[in-house]
């Protein structure tokens, strides 16, 4: 055991320890019991729906399948992952390509400009989205990725992430790619993005959870199931099947499921993401 | 280099505000035909009206329940899943799950919790003994409880992102403080209030700024748990759902939409100002 | 120096907590006590005089003819040569608002067309429910809409102002299409100013679920429900004092439930207008009627019902089922609730699956929908078939091809039998299998009865209004407050001002 790393305050045994533990353990139970008590849901058969034991004694998967099919999730999970990916790849292409222009390169407005990306920050989701939606479709990219994805495709928070970072590098490295001959794409290519790498995989991460997420904008923008997201899938099999709830449930369980993966892969990416716009980092 | 950017973001951003900006002086058909031009005032008028103002209300309780609430749990998670005890990851982990939940996710989860007739919680004796609330009408569709069952749900879906971040914050204390103010004989209580929380300070502060706005925009919680709130008070008729709910008055027509959605521009914006004026001071007084 | 810091952290976090709460304030202060319906818009000239008693045109037998819509001649045509002409399969899209089991016997429907033939192909896409079926139509331009759209009944008067669809009596005209099987209420209820505007498909109207082993517990006799307002009354009282169950009777305050569309059906079985001009339907209605003595006596007895603990409100009932659920409550059960007949296909699923523990689909009995006195009078309730215009004349000939085949007495008979919607027709009664469905399970049958008995004066073919579906929220708020022990005069006059401004703003822009 590694205590000697470990500063004497930070250590606790004897009683502190077993208080600490069963407070631990006591709030592990409350804030994993909305999760519990929907996988227990899910698992119980059709008859037993209302009968609220927190242990169930029958398990049966067969409600797993018939949400899958009854609620399309596949096709669901499918299209949000398409659009997640796609906005993630080009969030982060915007953003490197944008923050690099305001950072390292010198051009009148520059200011200016920064300042008018940056504002967009201040202009919530809500405000934009009746608009949009009729620009789309006049597009006529209603039911299409296109549609779920190309309002999505820039953003301002990647842009200043990107420029925090690029601003970090020392001027001379920039200087002396000059002297070489080296343009601004072969300069981002082969030196600043190598160099950025956690921060870029921080907003991909960021992008991708944040495009995952979202809801009300695929709810407004198909009209058809096939090119909904697992979001709006979820609020159109709630209406469906109410009547058999644990179906509901049950899709709710499978929709959780892909999240819970990702993240547990990428931890590490995730914490630095997350912090990635707290000041101190 | 630019021109990707600037493009999308002026299209989907920029445009779109100064065209709701536009479209919110006038009142149209469900078809968005039809349009009159009523002017300016239609945006006083809005502001000033009994839906709104009452919506304003709820987004701003709301608030105060889902951000103090979830600071405090998060920092109190942070702080006791700090110290080091055998096996901690895994409850660090269990604490931080739940940001793994979308907002549909978590919503239909405590909406199979609270419901009354299906509903886990509504159907435990005891809870049931103690607060008849929770069956008859249930904690969702009771006026007086509909909003802080919405906040709860809120609260417990954040508690991860709030965990991690405060979580990350700690790590980010040097030890050498904590040793000094031992040794200036501090005990643990007193090291917290004075020490940790202190310089926790711009890890919360950005916490807050995110809660608080992720709060004030909230809809997926009420449209799946309570479709904007038991009538006919609207308990949980925020700005937001007024403007796209499903039970709103205002959908079928456009332009009082835009007028409804350009307020809530404002209102979001004054307070991103007030809040990143703060942070900005943070950045002066960190180390 | 940590304390400088602190001190400055603290002043700075109070002058923006100040700030916060000072502009929240201001804002909160400045209630106008205005709805926002009316923001933007000039004060009214004149306020409309509230109806005196008694209804107008109460003893006109017949719905009089219009004069003031559009004819025939001007709307969109029905091109029905367009169908043999086109090369290739038609692809239409179906928007409708149909879950459970309501969609599982659309799709069996939709799928036998498509397997039927292969000039036409139909994708059914389910948007959730009326309300977003409704937003998504109206939010799209010409190219996001469907080529056919379910409208509920209540959006008739705006989606015929809408501009949008072909009437479907130019296709009646234009095929000389044999109605005379249709039930006449029911293609009635989709029809203003003499045109025909769409294709009634599902018909519903409110009836009574009981459960027959509480009325057996409390000596009533489980073959005979309540048929009037008093009765339910008895009952109730019966039931609640027997102990055999804690409710007599779940009422909700939805819009399209007990808050709203309950009101209309009542004020049809009382033959009181809903609104002037005949209900909307010789002219558009100006304003509506239903702040009268009939209205105040109604609600003040369903009110009291609640009062005195026979009846329990069981809230907005955003599902559906809630009052459904209450019936199958374990512990404070009640005895009877009034819900839609087009929940019965539905509820008998459930609980043949065994999904309420205690409760066999032997158990619950169906009656009319009790109302003011004996009398009959319900209304057509439901959804119609609309033909979207501009979306091609192929596809315009194909959606009339597919609704016909929605309507024959063949696809009604399945339809009624596995829903409890109500069949459009007659004929569909003389086949399988809702011939043996009526015979074996008279249950069925009720609403059917309730519809076919009633008149066909204006005031039984329910209120024709642009902004219905908003007056519906507006009466559905104002039922709760009523529920909650609100004065109900003032409370229907408030409700009543408020939809007269409703339809003000629309008739302004419509």
């Amino acid at each position: 055991m590694a205590t000697s790393a470990v500063p004497a305050m930070n250590r606790v045994t004897g009683w502190r320890a077993v208080g600490r533990y069963g407070l631990l353990i006591a709030l592990s139970a409350l804030v994993l019991f909305p999760i519990y008590t929907t996988v227990i849901a899910a698992f119980k058969p059709a008859d037993k729906v209302l009968d609220n034991r927190l242990v169930p004694d029958s398990f049966t998967l067969d409600i797993f399948r018939d949400a899958w099919t009854e609620g399309r999730l596949g096709r669901f999970l499918l299209n949000s992952l398409v659009v997640a990916v796609v906005v993630t790849v080009a969030q982060v292409i915007t953003s490197v390509l944008s923050a690099y222009s305001f950072s390292l390169i010198e051009f009148p407005g520059r200011n200016v400009l920064f300042l008018l990306f940056l504002a967009t920050l201040l202009v919530p989701l809500e405000a934009t989205l009746v608009v949009n939606r009729q620009t789309i479709d006049s597009l006529g990219w209603l039911n299409s990725y296109q549609g779920l994805a190309v309002p999505f495709l820039a953003t301002a928070f990647g842009t200043f992430l990107m420029r925090q970072v690029f601003l970090t590098l020392p001027r001379d490295m920039r200087d002396a790619a000059t002297i070489d001959g080296v343009g601004h794409l072969g300069f981002l290519r082969h030196v600043a993005v190598p160099l950025v790498r956690p921060t870029i995989g921080a907003l991909a991460l960021f992008s991708f959870l944040s495009t995952w997420n979202m809801y009300l904008w695929p709810t407004l923008v198909t009209t058809e199931e096939d090119f909904g997201t697992v979001q709006s899938g979820l609020k159109l099999l709630k209406s469906r099947a109410l009547d058999t709830p644990n179906l509901v449930i049950a899709g709710t369980v499978i929709a959780a499921i892909p999240i819970f993966l990702v993240l547990l892969i990428f931890q590490r990416q995730l914490v630095r993401g997350l912090t990635a716009g707290a000041v101190k980092g | 280099m630019l021109a990707p950017s600037a493009v999308i973001l002026g299209t989907f951003i920029i445009y779109p505000l100064i065209r709701a900006i536009w479209l919110g002086r006038q009142r149209c058909n469900p078809q968005g035909k039809n349009c009159d031009t009523t002017g300016w005032g239609q945006y006083t008028d809005v502001w000033r009206s009994e839906e709104f103002q009452q919506a304003i209300w709820v987004t701003i309780k709301f608030t105060l329940i889902v951000v103090p609430l979830g600071v405090a749990l998060g920092v109190g998670l942070a702080v006791l899943a700090d110290k080091y005890l055998g096996g901690i990851g895994v409850f660090r982990a269990i604490f931080s799950s739940t940001v793994a939940t979308s907002v549909a996710v978590a919503s239909l989860m405590w909406f199979f919790l609270l419901e009354p007739s299906l509903g886990v919680v509504a159907n435990i004796g005891w809870i049931n003994d103690l607060f008849p609330v929770v069956k008859e009408p249930g904690l969702l569709n009771d006026p007086g409880t509909a909003l802080g069952s919405v906040a709860l749900s809120s609260v417990w879906a954040g508690l991860g992102f709030t965990f991690i971040l405060v979580t990350a914050g700690l790590q980010g204390i040097p030890a050498d403080l904590h040793e000094a103010a031992t040794i200036d004989g501090a005990g643990g209580t007193r090291r917290f209030w004075n020490v940790t929380l202190p310089l926790l300070g711009p890890t919360l502060l950005f916490v807050v700024v995110v809660l608080t706005t992720r709060a004030f925009q909230a809809y997926g919680e009420m449209d799946l748990l309570t479709s904007g709130g038991p009538a006919p008070q609207d308990s949980t008729t925020t700005v937001t759902y007024l403007v796209y709910g499903d039970t709103s008055e205002v959908r079928s027509d456009g332009g009082l939409q835009a007028t409804t959605a350009v307020w809530l521009f404002v209102v979001l914006m004054g307070l991103a100002l007030v809040q990143l004026r703060g942070l900005g001071r943070r950045v002066h007084y960190g180390n | 120096m940590n304390t400088m810091r602190q001190q400055h952290q603290r002043r700075g976090w109070q002058v923006r907590a100040g700030v916060l709460v000072a502009g929240a304030l201001v804002a909160v202060a400045c209630s106008s006590g205005e709805s926002i319906l009316d923001a933007g818009l000039p004060p009214p000239d004149t306020v409309p005089v509230p109806p005196t008693a008694g209804p107008d045109g109460s003893v006109a037998t017949t719905i009089p003819a219009t004069t003031t819509t559009t004819p025939l001649a001007d709307l969109p045509p029905c091109p029905i040569e367009a169908l043999e002409e086109a090369s290739g399969t038609v692809e239409l899209t179906f928007w409708h608002g149909m879950n459970n089991e309501l969609e599982d016997a659309l799709t069996e429907l939709t799928n036998e067309y498509n397997a039927g033939q292969d000039k036409v192909r139909v994708t059914l896409q389910n948007q959730g429910g009326y309300n977003e079926t409704i937003d998504k139509y109206f939010q799209s331009g010409p190219g996001g809409r469907p080529e056919i759209v379910q409208m509920p009944e209540y959006m008739v008067q705006q989606t015929a102002d809408s501009d949008s669809t072909v009437p479907i009596g130019a296709c009646f005209e234009g095929t000389g299409f044999d109605d005379s099987a249709f039930l006449p209420r029911a293609l009635n209820a989709y029809q203003t100013g003499g045109v025909q505007w769409s294709m009634p498909f599902n018909v519903s109207n409110p009836i009574l679920y009981y459960n027959k082993k509480i009325f057996e517990d409390a000596g009533l006799d489980p073959e005979k429900p309540p048929q009037t307002l008093t009765e339910l009354r008895q009952y109730s009282k019966k039931i609640v004092d027997s102990g055999a169950a804690r409710f007599g009777i779940a009422f909700d305050t939805g819009q399209d439930n007990g808050g709203g569309w309950f009101l209309e059906q009542w004020f049809s079985k009382g033959k009181e207008l809903f609104a002037d001009n005949a209900n909307g339907r010789s002219a558009p209605a100006t304003q509506v009627m239903y702040n009268n003595d009939f209205g105040v006596e109604l609600l003040t007895e369903v009110q009291s019902l609640v009062a005195d603990g026979l009846a329990v409100n069981v809230g907005a009932n955003p599902s559906g089922q809630d009052s459904f659920l209450k019936l199958a409550d374990q512990e404070k059960p009640a005895a009877m609730t009034i819900g839609t007949s087009a929940a019965l296909g539905t509820i008998k699923v459930v609980l043949d699956g065994g999904l309420i523990p205690g409760l066999t689909s032997d158990q619950f009995g169906i009656g009319p929908m009790p109302g003011p006195d004996e009398q009959p009078g319900v209304l057509v309730g439901g959804a119609s078939l609309h033909i979207v215009a501009d979306q091609g004349d192929a596809e315009a000939a194909a959606s009339w091809d597919y609704i016909q085949h929605l309507v024959t007495a063949k696809a009604q008979s399945f339809w009624a039998s596995k829903t409890g919607y109500v069949p459009v027709r007659t004929d569909a009664l003389d086949l399988q299998p809702l011939k043996k469905t009526y015979r074996d399970d008279p249950r069925f049958k009720v609403a059917y009865d309730q519809l076919t008995a009633s008149s066909d004066d204006p005031s039984s073919s329910g209120p024709v209004i642009g902004p219905l579906r908003e007056i519906r929220a507006v009466n559905s708020d104002a039922v709760s407050a009523i529920f909650d022990g609100a004065d109900v005069a003032a409370t229907l006059e408030e409700a009543a001002a408020q939809s007269n401004r409703l339809i003000r703003n629309y008739n302004a822009r419509n």
